[in-house]
């Protein structure tokens, strides 16, 4: 292809109106701030890539930032972010599973903590369905339930108890191990690793429609707890070092009964994004949402099969009064017209 | 972007509810008419499990020798076999060998008899060649779920998952197998007055045997292919220690894993490899392939 001269000169005036208006563009608390690309994580887990695409309208339609939407999760995304600074935008990075690598990122200025994600904390536990309680009302803690292994039969050895712990690999897999460990379980009841995320869910799904009791380790928000009522069995008071403990396999103390810790959500960036791009960071500052919101945006991507960017235009629809409060007032505006 | 024509909600919806409602309604009948497959893989697992490492040691070797009636097979399955047992891998080693022969075995009694209809009726093979395609390439995770819901998590699903995916060679081989015996063979047989059932027993699958032992061969090495994806969904084994060497960026595990999966894979490959060889000279072809 030739280059013809028209469109050079064309390029380089632009290039020359752009560095001139940069100064006023700055001042200006709408505006986008880089020309880089600002690209946002879309975790594989249904609330981080609803959020992500929520982020990616409002600082598409409303900042005018050069917006993408990557796939991401947990360690390849927060490794490359540290590593080479993008994706730029973590919208619900759980740093508890990446805690080592995530301090020491924010210690040496590669990465920044912009907000909460999720702003009363995350739930993580042990539960039961909310049936197999009302049949059994003695159940209320973890004690209780492990002194009945006859009521959650092992199909694969119907003499012991079967736990649907976590996938391999996950930090709650470490946990959850040590917590079998540390009460005593191994004589009556099996530990169960579904081998991933979504088996875990068939397998929960599964217990729920056919009204069998079924104990299991999951995590909030998440659709599945919006959709099932399952009941939370107590695990005692949270006991940071002792859970530390737990999830450390270079940790040689034996493992201790803890409650698990409400682990940090937050909306992780690499640095320059801070730098370069005020307004957006500040944005981002604002956008924490509770566990009850979260849950409420996901029933509805769940019952009517909605995919992430669906979920993401249908928040912005209904929410209004929620997302109005992150953004100024002329950016609201242009995010409306854009939803049609 | 293309045009809305229908709504697909209302299509997704009811394959949502409809798998809910096998689940709640058909969940017993199905786990019930898979116990017997479940029951022998828990044989194989245990048998392997309870048999002293030292006889798997010998059994095997013994078995490479059969196959060669050289001393270069030997060495290397002891070799595969010893890093198995000194990386710490034997158990879940035992665990996947449990469920790729079970696999295997359960591909064989199917893909055999579809392998010869397809050879018999070209309808057949019409309508079969398409569905072992979708077999083939359809993201396993798509059917594993609905698997995992119907059946539970565990070795049942994971079990379908690898049939799924290691049957086709098989079946694609055996029909080709047959079709490809020389016509001036079936002619000679047909000469003699053989019936049908003489020829295909006599005469074609035994020529076609070294064909059929290459996709059993293929069988193996892909049923070992999904021992990762099985692990996905709670067989445990190798797979599942390759998982959890991604999962928490311990590469060192994940590769040790790994190459325990390739130790059985150069185990079970060689020695089916070497019976397809001796089978041809057995039958005199080698030389005419």
């Amino acid at each position: 292809m030739r280059i013809s001269w028209k469109s050079v000169l064309a390029g380089v005036a632009l290039a020359a109106a752009a560095t001139v208006s940069m100064p006023a563009q700055a001042q200006d608390a709408t505006a986008c701030g880089t020309d880089k690309k600002i690209d946002i994580a879309e975790m594989t887990w249904p609330s981080a890539a609803a959020l992500a695409h929520i982020h990616a309208i409002i600082l598409d339609k409303g900042y005018g930032c050069n917006v993408e939407v990557v796939a991401g999760d947990t360690v390849p995304t927060s490794a490359s972010m540290l590593a080479r600074g993008t994706p730029a935008v973590a919208p619900e990075l759980w740093t508890s599973s990446i805690t080592r690598q995530w301090n020491e990122g924010l210690d040496d200025g590669s990465v920044v903590e912009l907000g909460d994600a999720i702003t009363d904390g995350t739930i993580e536990g042990w539960f039961i369905p909310r049936y197999t309680q009302e049949a059994n009302p003695e159940l209320k803690t973890v004690q209780d339930v492990i002194a009945h292994p006859e009521l959650f039969p092992d199909p694969e050895e119907p003499d012991q108890g079967r736990f649907y712990s976590c996938p391999p690999g996950w930090t709650c897999e470490l946990a959850g191990t040590a917590l079998f460990e540390a009460l005593d379980m191994d004589a009556t009841w099996n530990l169960f690793s579904p081998g991933s995320g979504g088996a875990l869910a068939a397998s929960i799904s599964r217990a729920f429609e056919r009204e069998e009791p079924i104990l299991f380790y999951y995590w909030g928000p998440t659709a599945l707890l919006g959709k099932y009522d399952a009941a939370q069995l107590d695990l005692g008071e949270v006991k940071p070092d002792v859970y530390a403990c737990n999830t450390d396999p270079e940790c040689e103390d034996p493992p201790g009964v803890t409650a698990y810790p409400s682990s940090p959500a937050i909306v992780g960036a690499a640095s320059w994004v801070k730098d370069e791009a005020p307004n957006v960071a500040e944005y981002f500052g604002k956008v924490g949402l509770s566990n009850a919101e979260i849950s409420k945006l996901l029933v509805y991507g769940d019952e009517n099969n909605a995919d992430a960017e669906a979920t993401a235009l249908n928040f912005l629809k209904t929410e209004k009064d929620t997302w109005t409060k992150w953004v100024p007032a002329d950016v609201a505006e242009k995010v409306e017209a854009s939803l049609g | 972007m293309f045009p809305e024509i229908i709504d697909t909600n209302p299509l997704r919806n009811a394959i949502d509810d409809g798998l809910n409602w096998v689940v709640r309604n058909w969940g017993d009948g199905f786990t019930a008419a898979a116990k017997p497959l479940l029951d022998f893989l828990n044989l194989v697992q245990h048998l392997l499990l309870a048999t002293p490492w030292w006889l798997i040691f010998v059994i095997l070797a013994g078995i490479a020798w059969l196959a060669t009636r050289r001393w270069q097979l030997p060495v290397v399955v002891v070799v595969a076999l010893l890093f198995l047992g000194v990386m710490d891998l034997w158990e879940d080693a035992m665990v996947t060998t449990a469920l790729m022969i079970t696999a295997t075995l359960t591909t064989i009694v199917i893909g055999l008899p579809l392998g010869i209809i397809m050879a018999r009726w070209a309808r057949v093979r019409h309508v079969l060649t398409p569905i072992l395609d979708l077999m083939q390439t359809l993201p396993s995770f798509v059917y594993l779920i609905p698997a995992v819901m119907i059946f539970g998590p565990g070795k049942i699903p994971a079990l379908l998952a690898t049939i799924v995916y290691a049957a086709p060679p098989l079946v694609r081989l055996t029909d080709l197998g047959i079709r490809q015996v020389d016509p001036a063979v079936m002619e000679a047989s047909r000469a003699f007055g053989t019936n049908p059932t003489q020829r295909l027993f006599g005469v074609q699958i035994p020529l076609a045997f070294p064909t059929i032992l290459a996709g059993i061969n293929q069988t193996t090495m892909m049923a070992l292919a999904m021992v990762v994806i099985a692990s996905m969904i709670g067989a445990g084994g190798l797979g599942y220690q390759v998982l959890q060497g991604i999962g928490r960026l311990e590469v060192s595990r994940g590769l040790f894993a790994g190459l325990g999966i390739v130790a059985l894979a150069i185990i079970f490959d060689r020695i089916t490899q070497a019976y397809g060889r001796r089978l041809q000279g057995r039958i005199g072809i080698a030389e005419a392939r």
